[in-house]
């Protein structure tokens, strides 16, 4: 099996892509990660290759706002994260409310390279609400894929939105067509307020 | 299970040639027999129940003079004319040096009907077959299949008795199955229904010959209209898109995948991974390449019937057309399930029904015609409805049971069907007395369905079929 990719290089990639990622930097420190905020709330994440659910691992520390409330969470999170060594901790800006969906990249024994869009975060494995194609993808199978799922109107209830997808979905095919990837997980993809950003970014070479 | 042998993707777009095997002029049978029970025996007596009309040898090692009439032959050797195909009904041990034979008497192609290769393990022994029909330039179908029928080049390769399942008419419906069981089950439900066969093709092991092959030869055949898929796994799966791609873009193909659960399937390290496992991926492909999947077995039946006798179409307004009320409600539930609605009818056409219909008739979807209604009444409405541009698609529903519905109705429906405006499905719940008038209009081109549901189903995979050659031609 492939090898998870760092995540900052995976958060480069994204970039390079022009796919929206939220701004991410590994804190070696709590006054590291207070410096980070800069006064805006955190999130701080336990990034290791042995869990790859963060929230069930309690890998996950959650709107972070003071001084002692990062200290606190940097410190349960290392103490947590010591049974998935090696580890590093990751700091993101607390990103708005939105819905979560997943978009991602297989590589298929038989057919190659797939990409997905789905129903993301928590409802993931309870819906299996998921699209799949092979790539690379035409417009028209990007708006098939969202089509096809049950959730489309909760995930892109107007022709703006719609569309927006549709363009990520491409660039996604894109990078998985021109890249080396095993497995890619953008999971949760957030919308909100007309646009979106990964959250979390999971790449196997 | 069908166990899988890899084949070398470095020949890209390379289709064996299986013309010969799908319209000889000449077929030995190896390992033919009197004997009744053996395999041999049942395949050299179903060529001669089919007609076949070239040159049939018969060629088996312990032959006398002659096998059922015709002059037997010791080796293929001896036979010392041109040989289209070749059918190898002999244990597997004894399949290579046979083939070898057929591969100096220069054949043009096999089918190994034998087992006992790589599906119980004997990978060494098929790898043997599959060098020498390399060496020969010699494409085989098999091992471990049933072979090809073609009622219309009358040849069968099939060793089930004929007084066993029965053959179908023929048709332009072609049937390719991996599997030989599931491919002779199905072919005996495919015969009980009004449409033809064109061919039938199960092909095993898939050790030279596989589904790339098969699909790329029925896209071209002219005989064939629609195409039914039993698939296990395909071998080449980046050829298999190219190939359902094209082939798609003029005929519909209807495909049912084997093996949807996996055994043997390890941890995944994503969620992506985690949800898309292999059946999902051939799920994905038949999506995005215009191939109707069935999930069932009946379905294979249900979406062939109407693919093979009605036009394509776009819209997704369904008028119905119901002598039961219940059945009306059913019909409703099974359109709206099925993403399909009913349309808003135009002033001028509701207004002709009126006109037309007893006091009784409420003019609304679904138009409930009576338990009374009689051809005339079910020909009016069916006349009406086809003719308002706001119906794309008509599903009628005739309850026998009921006092008016006799051949009339059925002499009414086919008529109307044979005009070909719109689509039309038709629904018809019973027993002897039903089936006896269902099979009269299935057999004159009418897809006929037991139940509401199901002739929805069929409907929106038509419609999905329709909007897809829209996008992709």
């Amino acid at each position: 099996m492939g090898e998870l990719l760092d995540y900052v290089s995976a958060y480069n990639l994204m970039k390079k892509y022009g796919i929206n990622s939220i701004e991410s930097k590994y804190v070696k420190s709590a006054d590291e990660a207070i410096k980070f905020s800069k006064g805006r709330p955190i999130v701080l994440k336990g990034i290791t290759k042995k869990a790859i659910h963060k929230t069930k691992s309690g890998l996950l520390e959650l709107d972070l706002l003071t001084s002692d409330q990062i200290k606190g969470a940097f410190l349960r999170l290392s103490k947590k994260a010591q049974k998935f060594k090696p580890y590093k901790i990751l700091a993101q800006p607390m990103t708005k409310q939105g819905i979560e969906i997943i978009m991602g990249g297989k590589v298929d024994s038989q057919f190659g390279k797939m990409i997905l869009l789905g129903l993301g975060g928590i409802y993931v494995e309870t819906f299996k609400d998921f699209a799949l194609r092979v790539c690379p993808i035409t417009r028209y199978d990007a708006k098939k894929m969202l089509e096809q799922l049950k959730s489309k109107k909760v995930i892109a209830p107007d022709q703006k939105s719609e569309k927006m997808i549709e363009e990520v979905l491409l660039k996604i095919s894109k990078l998985l067509v021109e890249n080396n990837i095993q497995e890619l997980d953008l999971n949760p993809l957030i919308l909100h307020d007309g646009t979106y950003d990964a959250v979390d970014i999971r790449i196997l070479k | 299970m069908v166990h899988m042998v890899k084949r070398s993707t470095a020949n890209n777009h390379d289709f064996a040639d299986l013309t010969h095997i799908f319209n000889p002029r000449s077929v030995a049978i190896i390992g033919a027999s009197e004997k009744p029970g053996k395999v041999g025996q049942v395949i050299m007596q179903n060529y001669m129940d089919a007609g076949f009309q070239g040159a049939l040898y018969p060629v088996n090692i312990n032959a006398g003079e002659k096998i059922s009439g015709y002059k037997a032959y010791k080796s293929v050797l001896d036979i010392r004319k041109e040989i289209d195909l070749v059918v190898i009904a002999i244990p597997a041990a004894g399949v290579p040096n046979v083939l070898e034979e057929c591969g100096k008497a220069k054949a043009n192609g096999a089918v190994i009907v034998s087992g006992g290769f790589a599906e119980v393990g004997a990978a060494d022994l098929e790898e043997k077959i599959k060098q020498i029909s390399k060496k020969y330039k010699m494409p085989f179908i098999g091992p471990n299949c049933l072979g090809v029928m073609d009622p219309r080049a009358r040849i069968d390769t099939l060793f089930l008795p004929t007084y066993k399942i029965e053959r179908p008419k023929i048709g332009g419906v072609s049937f390719v199955s991996q599997s030989g069981s599931v491919g002779s089950s199905t072919l005996d439900l495919i015969s009980a229904e009004g449409f033809g066969l064109s061919r039938f093709i199960s092909y095993g092991n898939a050790t030279v010959v596989d589904e790339v092959d098969i699909l790329h030869f029925l896209a071209k055949d002219k005989n064939t209209k629609v195409i039914v898929y039993y698939l296990e796994g395909a071998k080449r799966g980046r050829e298999f898109i190219e190939v359902a791609k094209e082939v798609t873009k003029s005929k519909p193909v209807v495909i049912i995948k084997g093996g949807i659960t996996e055994t043997g399937a390890t941890a995944a390290h994503s969620h992506t991974a985690s949800l898309a496992g292999s059946y999902e991926s051939y799920s994905a492909v038949f999506r995005q390449f215009g191939m109707t999947e069935a999930h069932e077995l009946e379905e294979l039946i249900y979406f062939a019937k109407i693919f093979d006798t009605q036009p394509l179409v776009t819209g997704n307004r369904v008028a119905v057309i119901t002598n039961g009320g219940g059945h009306g409600v059913l019909a409703t539930d099974a359109i709206y399930q099925n993403g399909l609605t009913f349309p808003q009818l135009t002033k001028e056409s509701q207004k002709e029904l009126r006109r037309r219909m007893p006091p009784i008739v409420n003019i609304a979807l679904p138009m409930d015609v009576g338990g009374e209604a009689d051809y005339k009444r079910f020909g009016d409405a069916l006349e009406v409805l086809s003719t308002d541009q706001n119906v794309d698609a008509i599903m009628m529903i005739a309850l026998f049971q009921t006092p008016g519905a006799d051949e009339k109705l059925v002499d009414a429906v086919v008529n109307f069907n044979n005009g070909k405006k719109k689509p039309l499905v038709v629904v018809s719940t019973g027993s002897s007395y039903t089936q006896s008038h269902t099979k009269l209009m299935e057999s004159a081109g009418v897809p006929v369905y037991e139940s509401p549901s199901a002739a929805a189903k069929a409907l929106a995979a038509l419609i999905s079929y329709s909007r897809y050659r829209e996008k992709a031609v």
